[in-house]
């Protein structure tokens, strides 16, 4: 069975011995996250993130199905995430790694547990249809940070997402293609994102968004997910080493400062990405009537 | 070297006019790798690279910068011990691949009573002595006609770089001509040593020098910056420190 | 719902009766199972859960044997009964909430016991939950650790973990100075209340596992997190009297 390669001894000490002296090994000061890049693909719901040399996909795709018996006024929310070999050589398919059951149960903790999706607004009609929505992970290259890169992935593309709308005619439902009606935003009540801090040295030294160098030689992490508005979605803390409680409080806080960055990071993504798909812009198309394109105002 | 460099692609044929004439000593052509020969006198290529030429051997080869290490005898590499057998050292010389084999007594001054102790994760600087297509490669520590280490050995401290299998084997080309280190190592003392499985280990005494020089060494394989922004480069690594 | 919030404000009662601070009903035993080197029952009110220790040793043939880079292997299996939960389940091994408490409970003893002393070897930790009402996940690791200490496997010092809760639900959020930390929560009080999991080593403030699953303003993090940690070290001093009082009978 392929597995991770173990990081040297040399390497080891030489981050270790780097951190004492303030350093990372890419330069990046102890609380900075690496270059972001979001992009959208064609279609609505696709977005690439690009975390340093991390690279993940999310994708969202919608269906009509029958609810739950038990949860009749509710629409179905899934995440599925892969772990493509393609990332690295020590992920196989079909066989979750330990690392890829956390990956997801982060996710389903910090996305769905803590409703950030309204899902009762995908119900269509109560106990009949409604939509299920299905956001799919992959996860194309592997330097570290896989928690938080995801996360960004699946918040923004579901931000990104557009549903089809419905016709409801009593017992019957007609979903609307694209092309009769302009397709609907989902209702996202608040938007999660996850830090982690990499601890070292006994929880004295801690780093934003460790790639995987540093990964292996850390002694113990913290998941923490927030959203801007300064609420705890979900902490993580599986074991390694102790931390300090005071330090632990203090990571909140920095992670509220990271998230509120990543935040405005995404909208100003969508931002442009929504001029680009509607050049003209909403307004434009709301005076449509009244356009005076040819008026030349004079003076 | 060739003068001009001639990039081939898979499936391409070599002219005959850029082959080796054979006015040397040696009459038969000799193909390295990544040329294939179609009789009668068809040489075509089955890798991209460049194509490079030696009069004097009459010999031809492909220079092309491949994805995995694949071992060859005489290589010099940094393998990773991964565990301790009975006789010899398993060593990994890239992540996933089966482990080479490292003879207890494959170093300089080793007897069956003063053996090295390397515990596992450790680096060994050392030379492949054999690779046949059907055994694990064995590695070894020594020259075998000397007995002398000659540099080969357990490497201590430093940092360790991944860089490309094409940068590794320029760096260990005997006339190896990197600006970035003749600037940088004019001003400050640093010691590399370059694996041909695309590692290289930096140790510059310091944090900041290590970590400078095997940054710059990356830099310049991933930009594959010319002579000119190298100096650009070894400016700024020297500003650094 | 069930826990209705204004009572609890009115007599500062909660719904079986103990107050804010006041942990449930601690019952635990050692050395409950012959066969396995280090076993414990413990009981957190309803909560219950076995568990028994096996090992160091050599580990399952075939496949990796035992820990490597010399140390030893930390393996850990949850069972839950199909009868523990208010709905019977069947076949929870396998689920990702499962693992995940797998995950947590081997990251969290693997920073405590002295692996180096074995190396090549494996520590078999197997819990059975036969009931659940809450703090799973605490009961677990105080199970565990009592567990270990019975098979005499050495640790840095011992690992005690409950829950805490912050009242008043994350609707009315906006008067965080109001909040009313809670602890040791049973089935439904978690469902109702945002709570953590808190770990801390011995007597220590140091935690070690912190895991929170709910929604809550950052603000309120602080009182949950002293009330669990004060939990904590009174959970701590119930284990030792168990422990002690089972080392008297072979003083």
């Amino acid at each position: 069975m392929p597995r991770e390669a173990e990081i040297s001894i040399n390497e080891r000490e030489f981050i270790k011995q780097a951190l004492q002296e303030q350093i990372r090994l890419d330069g990046r000061a102890f609380d900075v996250f690496r270059s972001l890049e979001l992009t959208f693909g064609e279609e609505y719901g696709v977005a690439d993130v690009q975390l340093g040399k991390t690279r993940v996909i999310a994708r969202i795709s919608v269906d009509v199905v029958t609810p739950a018996p038990e949860r009749k006024f509710d629409g179905i929310f899934q995440i599925v995430t892969e772990f493509s070999p393609m990332a690295s050589p020590a992920f196989e398919i079909g066989r979750p790694t330990d690392a890829e059951v956390i990956l997801s149960r982060i996710l389903e903790k910090a996305i769905r547990r803590s409703n950030a999706l309204d899902t009762e607004s995908l119900c269509i009609i109560a106990g009949q249809k409604c939509f299920a929505l299905r956001a799919d992970v992959h996860i194309i290259d592997h330097d570290g940070g896989l928690i938080d890169a995801s996360c960004i992935a699946v918040i923004a593309a579901l931000q990104h997402f557009r549903r089809p709308d419905v016709q409801v005619e009593g017992e019957k439902a007609i979903i609307l293609s694209v092309r009769e009606r302009e397709p609907i935003p989902l209702s996202i009540l608040h938007q999660p994102l996850c830090v982690t801090f990499s601890y070292f040295e006994e929880g004295e030294i801690y780093l934003v968004d460790a790639n995987v160098a540093e990964e292996q030689v850390r002694q113990g992490q913290v998941i923490i997910t927030m959203n801007k508005h300064g609420e705890i979605c979900q902490i993580a803390k599986y074991g390694g080493a102790t931390v300090n409680p005071l330090a632990l409080l203090n990571c909140t806080n920095i992670a509220l400062e990271k998230v509120k960055q990543m935040s405005k990071f995404i909208q100003q993504k969508l931002d442009e990405d929504n001029k680009k798909r509607n050049p003209k812009g909403l307004m434009n198309e709301l005076s449509a009537e009244n356009a005076r394109e040819n008026a030349v105002i004079p003076g | 070297m060739a003068s001009a460099l001639t990039v081939v692609l898979p499936g391409d044929v070599v002219a005959q006019d850029a082959l080796p004439t054979g006015t040397g000593k040696k009459k038969t052509l000799t193909l390295g790798p990544g040329l294939r020969h179609i009789p009668p006198n068809t040489v075509t290529t089955t890798v991209a690279g460049t194509l490079v030429t030696d009069n004097r051997k009459n010999a031809a080869l492909v220079e092309y910068n491949s994805g995995r290490y694949t071992p060859f005898a005489g290589d010099l590499v940094i393998a990773t011990v991964n565990g301790s057998a009975a006789e010899n050292f398993n060593c990994l010389l890239t992540p996933e691949t089966p482990p080479a084999a490292l003879p207890h007594l494959a170093f300089e001054g080793a007897t069956k009573k003063t053996r090295p102790q390397l515990p596992p994760n450790s680096l060994v600087y050392c030379r492949v002595a054999s690779a046949g297509k059907d055994q694990p490669p064995e590695l070894t520590c020594v020259d075998p006609s000397t007995g002398k280490g000659e540099g080969l050995g357990p490497l201590k401290g430093g940092m360790l770089f991944k860089i490309s299998l094409g940068m590794a084997r320029r760096l260990l080309a005997p006339k190896s001509e990197l600006a970035l280190l003749d600037v940088v190592g004019a001003k400050v003392g640093f010691e590399i040593t370059v694996g041909r499985n695309g590692l290289v280990h930096v140790d510059g005494g310091n944090v900041r020098t290590t970590l400078a020089v095997g940054r710059g060494i990356q830099e310049v394989d991933q930009k594959a910056l010319g002579e000119s922004g190298q100096r650009k480069l070894a400016a700024d690594v020297l500003k650094s420190l | 719902m069930p826990l209705d919030t204004s009572t609890y404000s009115l007599a500062l009662l909660r719904l079986d009766g103990r107050r804010w601070n006041e942990l449930r009903r601690i019952h635990a035993q050692i050395s409950t199972q012959a066969a396995a080197d280090g076993s414990s029952y413990l009981e957190m009110g309803n909560t219950k859960i076995l568990c028994s220790v096996t090992g160091p040793h050599e580990g399952r043939s075939g496949g990796v044997r035992g820990g490597s880079g010399g140390v030893a292997k930390l393996e850990v299996e949850i069972n839950s009964a199909a009868f523990s939960g208010t709905d019977r389940r069947r076949n929870a091994r396998g689920d990702k909430r499962t693992s995940e408490m797998e995950h947590c409970l081997r990251e969290a003893f693997g920073g405590v016991i002295v692996a180096h002393l074995y190396p090549h070897s494996t520590i078999t930790i197997n819990l059975n939950i036969i009931s659940q009402d809450g703090s799973l996940l605490a009961a677990s690791i105080n199970a565990a650790t009592l567990a270990l200490i019975d098979a005499g496997i050495p640790m840095t010092d011992y690992l005690v973990a409950c829950t805490a809760a912050s009242s008043a639900s994350t609707s009315a959020a906006d008067n965080a100075s109001a909040d009313d930390p809670l602890l040791d929560l049973n089935t439904l009080e978690e469902q109702e209340l945002p709570f953590l999991t808190v770990g801390c080593l011995g007597e220590s403030d140091k935690v070690a596992v912190c895991v929170m699953e709910t929604r809550v303003r950052m603000e309120r993090l602080e009182g949950m997190l002293a009330v669990g940690i004060e939990g904590c070290k009174r959970m701590r001093g119930i284990l030792d009297e168990v422990v002690k009082g089972y080392g008297k009978r072979f003083g």
